[in-house]
């Protein structure tokens, strides 16, 4: 049948992925870029909601959508220009943007593979929660190479900026950390681009070294990861 | 516009071969990312077409990953027996981080970042 077939095709896929997105992204558009509106979180169970109502199975809509997420690789690799962009507020604050970093990219790993682990949770949920500090797309490559579960790490990672950009004002607030460059960096060390894009509402410096610090932990989480893949 | 598609391409593809000749763990795209750093410091002039490829790129990055979140389908055994335990420690790294990072980063501010600095807008 043909119909059948469209249902098969990366042009119905595609088309659907986007105009879904982009309805969910203008009601976000719409409630102030409020974080729980974050369209990911509202496209992903409405297009599972589609693959189940058409028998799509997953590997058919993987296969249709690789246009879109083979665009992740190039985007990775462009998180260079805002490192390169901010070189001299890197030169001028080396200290704390390297300590905060390295303690902030530390405590990610080690607390939230700890905590899972009370649960008795295996080692591929183990290697997926991980890099959960960073962006999506690294999240799931370091994810698949420890061994872990690219889907999974993508949805713990959207919860943590949720999570994160939503909790960050008043947490900060508590602590009494009243610098926009520590609050900036320190959101987007734990909460990436989610948390950077709510530093940015809050004030731009806030907003660039939130950019910077989900970059740079883009990096030390990753490279301290396989570093202890190498080691275990 | 091109040439600046190609510089991320060159650099994602340098980075991949590095990954699987060394067999680090490190992905492909993050050791891309450190040799476009370098090409940047190397070669500097202006680039206004590379910011706005990498800006866009940037600025899409959600609708990018929704296909390895609908991924999930597949998952849902895991999400039920786990999902408590997940979000748990999520949230709880989230908060110890966002903690650990900030309080880091203004004590190294006030030992390390002459006070002139503290103006800073």
């Amino acid at each position: 049948m043909s119909d059948a077939l469209l249902l098969a095709t990366p042009l119905f896929w595609l088309a659907v992925t986007l105009g879904v997105f982009e309805l969910f992204d203008t009601l976000s558009k719409r409630s102030g870029r409020h974080p729980l509106c974050h369209p990911v979180l509202w496209s992903t169970p409405v297009l599972v909601g589609l693959l189940l109502a058409t028998g799509t199975p997953y590997p058919v809509y993987k296969a249709a959508t690789m246009p879109l997420s083979f665009l992740l690789g190039p985007a990775v690799v462009g998180l260079a220009v805002p490192i390169w962009a901010e070189r001299a507020r890197i030169r001028r604050l080396a200290a704390p943007i390297a300590l905060a970093l390295g303690a902030g990219a530390v405590t990610s790993i080690v607390s939230a593979v700890g905590i899972l682990s009370l649960f008795g949770a295996p080692r591929e949920i183990l290697a997926s929660i991980a890099p959960r500090a960073t962006t999506n797309p690294v999240a799931m490559a370091v994810a698949g190479q420890l061994g872990g579960i690219p889907a999974l790490a993508a949805v713990i990672v959207m919860f943590a900026g949720i999570s994160g950009a939503m909790s960050a004002t008043p947490l900060l607030n508590a602590l009494g950390v009243r610098d926009y460059r520590a609050r900036g960096f320190a959101l987007g060390v734990t909460a990436h681009g989610i948390g950077a894009a709510r530093a940015f509402q809050v004030d731009p410096t806030a907003g660039a070294l939130a950019s910077l610090g989900m970059a740079l932990n883009a990096v030390a989480t990753a490279t301290l990861l396989s570093i202890a893949a190498l080691l275990l | 516009m091109l040439r600046s598609i190609f510089l991320l391409l060159a650099c994602q593809l340098a980075g991949e071969a590095i990954h699987r000749l060394t067999g680090l763990a490190l992905p492909g795209t993050v050791i891309g990312m450190m040799l476009l750093v370098a090409w940047l410091g190397m070669v500097r002039r202006e680039r206004p077409a590379l910011v706005a490829v990498t800006g866009w790129l940037t600025a899409h990055l959600a609708v990018m990953f929704v296909p390895a979140c609908v991924g999930l389908i597949d998952e849902g055994a895991l999400l039920t027996r786990y999902g408590v335990g997940l979000a748990v420690a999520t949230a709880a790294s989230m908060a110890l981080t966002l903690a650990v990072t900030a309080l880091v980063f203004r004590w190294a501010l006030a030992r390390f970042v002459p006070e002139t600095e503290g103006g800073e807008a």
